[in-house]
């Protein structure tokens, strides 16, 4: 009985977004039916948009550049920014001669760094994953920062009254307390890539989902398959996401999250 | 899962996605030239696709099945300020700009010279199709759409403007990027764009743009397009160099040897480098056929002595800069003695 009605909660939770998604692709075609120039594609439009660049074998090129830069990106971003975070977290000093520095970088926005990029790399991969790395980095290192200061003191005391030397105290008591923290920012920070790479593919590069939105652009009146790119951006953005999520369900790193 | 199966399960993504990506999107021709020692390096010229630069991507497909093989390396831009930043951090030995921009660029000290012009004509001021605009002094008080402040298609429009009596103010300019215009217009944010082809044909044949003046009928000579090389390259390779503007002048003459040749350049530029429509450049290169023009295109002195005037008239320049201080004839000189490519559509050789 209980089973039973489990799986119908089950199905309810799958089918109410989907029926939601059903009732806007029916508002979208009924818009575009009634709209007097033919410029937005339909969803048919799109679906056919799709279809078309299988053909033509761009899809799985375009994803895979794009995942290629932002893994890259955020790769490097990661083994230098999280390191250092947690360096300069750890010792108040550096912080306190850093803070300011990081506060005046962080609210850039990666793509102020666009110019800079193309006089610095020239155009092509070099400089979007630098645009990514940049664009990681500063969340990534202020997230890692933020993790070791919230550390509970006595966590470290108890480390050391129990003789802990300091590789142990690092492995036994700084990692596992500050890992919760990372995966979340991580988590976070791999959604802000997958936004940057779009941007810096329509400048910077001649592959990649962003240049197929501006290549359709070029192509004169193919609006199907701008729409095809944004969707196939936020499906992939959606998985990448998921993914990340998974890295929650690591065992080691489950102590700081509630018990569902 | 355990912490080191997540730490494999990264790195061998890594691996998968780089080498997918080396396998289908990493040209090796362009990552290995640049192993290549200095004297045999090919040289990449930079262009966007607008018909004003259509001999750069005519050249590297007939060069292709010719006895020498690919004459440079051909790499497609989006936008004018990518390839002024990949020119003067000399990313690009080459590029096809505008010619505002390359007086600008040289005025301010950037090591270039103008060898040759990518075409004449080929400009328009479009305006929607049965709209309020039936002549240019309509267009008092609207928007029009230029592609950037240093472009021909802006001295253009103040040569109109003066022509119909207007003060500078008269019209609104925006600055956009070619391929967005046409969709402004038929969503009635701008009131009418001055673009280089293909974009004004693109508005004609969706049936919202109706021309309303070409550029040569307020600037008969009119030139836009231009191609700029790096001084450093004409010190070093000027041979080199000669064979890019010998190439050029060849496609330029073999595009004006009629209506075939053209509607064959449609289609191969149109499928394997501007990814637009072959219907599209089809228009814009046979419709007249004297719309986009392709001869006469050694640099002349009178023609940028009247781009820099109007530059320094509509406040673009501060400084008097000479013709021979940002151009090397040379070039062009030698070239006048080409002919055209001897290559017909299919037969898969040329000469």
């Amino acid at each position: 009985m209980r089973d039973e009605h489990a799986t119908r909660t089950n199905l309810l939770l799958l089918w109410r977004p989907l029926a939601f998604i059903a009732l806007l692709l029916l508002l979208w075609e009924i818009g575009i039916r009634r709209q007097a120039s033919h410029l937005l594609p339909g969803p048919w439009g799109v679906v056919g948009g799709i279809v078309d660049l299988v053909r033509h074998g761009l899809l799985l090129k375009y994803i895979v550049a794009s995942l290629f830069r932002v893994t890259w990106g955020f790769a490097l971003a990661v083994v230098t920014a999280i390191p250092l975070g947690l360096a300069v977290g750890w010792y108040r000093r550096a912080e306190m001669a850093l803070n300011p520095i990081l506060q005046i970088l962080r609210p850039i926005s990666p793509l102020a760094w666009i110019p800079i990029a193309i006089l610095w790399f020239g155009v092509g991969d070099l400089a979007a994953i630098f645009l990514i790395f940049v664009g990681c980095f500063f969340p990534l290192m202020l997230t890692a920062i933020d993790a070791v200061q919230s550390i509970p003191a006595v966590y470290v005391n108890a480390g050391r009254n129990f003789g802990l030397s300091s590789a142990a105290l690092v492995y036994r008591v700084l990692y596992p307390a500050v890992v919760p923290k990372l995966i979340v920012g991580l988590r976070i920070t791999l959604g802000i890539a997958w936004l940057v790479v779009v941007a810096a593919e329509m400048i910077a590069v001649s592959s990649g989902l962003g240049f197929l939105i501006v290549d359709a652009r070029n192509a004169g009146n193919r609006y199907d398959l701008v729409v095809a790119g944004m969707l196939i951006i936020g499906i992939i953005g959606l998985l990448l996401d998921l993914g990340m999520q998974s890295l929650e369900k690591v065992k080691s790193f489950r102590w700081g999250y509630s018990e569902d | 899962m355990s912490p080191k199966r997540a730490v494999v399960i990264c790195g061998a993504w890594l691996v998968l996605i780089t080498g997918l990506h080396a396998w289908l999107n990493v040209n090796w021709d362009v990552v290995l030239n640049d192993f290549r020692p200095p004297a045999q390096r090919k040289i990449v010229v930079a262009y966007i696709p607008v018909t004003c630069q259509l001999t750069c991507p005519v050249t590297d497909y007939i060069s292709k099945f010719s006895e020498n093989g690919e004459l440079f390396l051909p790499r497609m831009f989006q936008g004018f300020p990518e390839i002024k930043e990949a020119l003067i951090s000399n990313k690009v030995q080459a590029a096809f700009i505008v010619a505002p921009l390359a007086i600008a660029l040289a005025a301010q000290g950037v090591p270039i010279k103008v060898v040759y012009l990518g075409h004449r004509y080929g400009s328009a001021l479009v305006v929607k199709k049965n709209g309020p605009v039936k002549i240019f002094r309509d267009l008092k008080g609207r928007t029009v759409a230029i592609p950037s402040r240093f472009s021909d298609e802006r001295l253009i429009l103040f040569r109109a403007m003066k022509v119909w009596g207007m003060k500078p103010g008269d019209i609104r300019m925006v600055e956009m990027a070619p391929p967005d215009v046409s969709g402004a217009l038929a969503a009635g944010a701008i009131d009418g764009f001055v673009m280089g082809e293909p974009f004004p044909s693109q508005a004609e044949m969706g049936g919202y743009g109706r021309v309303l003046f070409q550029a040569r009928d307020y600037w008969p000579d009119y030139m836009s397009c231009i191609l700029v090389v790096q001084q450093d390259l004409i010190d070093k390779r000027p041979e080199t160099v000669q064979v890019l503007v010998d190439g050029i002048a060849r496609s330029g003459l073999w595009l004006e040897k009629g209506r075939t040749y053209r509607e064959d350049a449609a289609d191969f530029v149109g499928r394997y480098y501007y990814n637009q429509k072959p219907a599209l450049l089809r228009w814009a290169l046979t419709k007249p056929m004297d719309r986009v023009v392709y001869s006469q295109l050694a640099p002349r002195k009178a023609d940028f002595d009247m781009v820099r005037d109007l530059m320094i008239e509509t406040g673009v320049l501060n400084k008097r800069i000479e013709f021979n201080q940002y151009t090397d004839t040379r070039f062009s000189d030698q070239a006048s003695n080409q002919t055209a490519w001897k290559y017909d559509p299919g037969l898969a050789a040329a000469k």
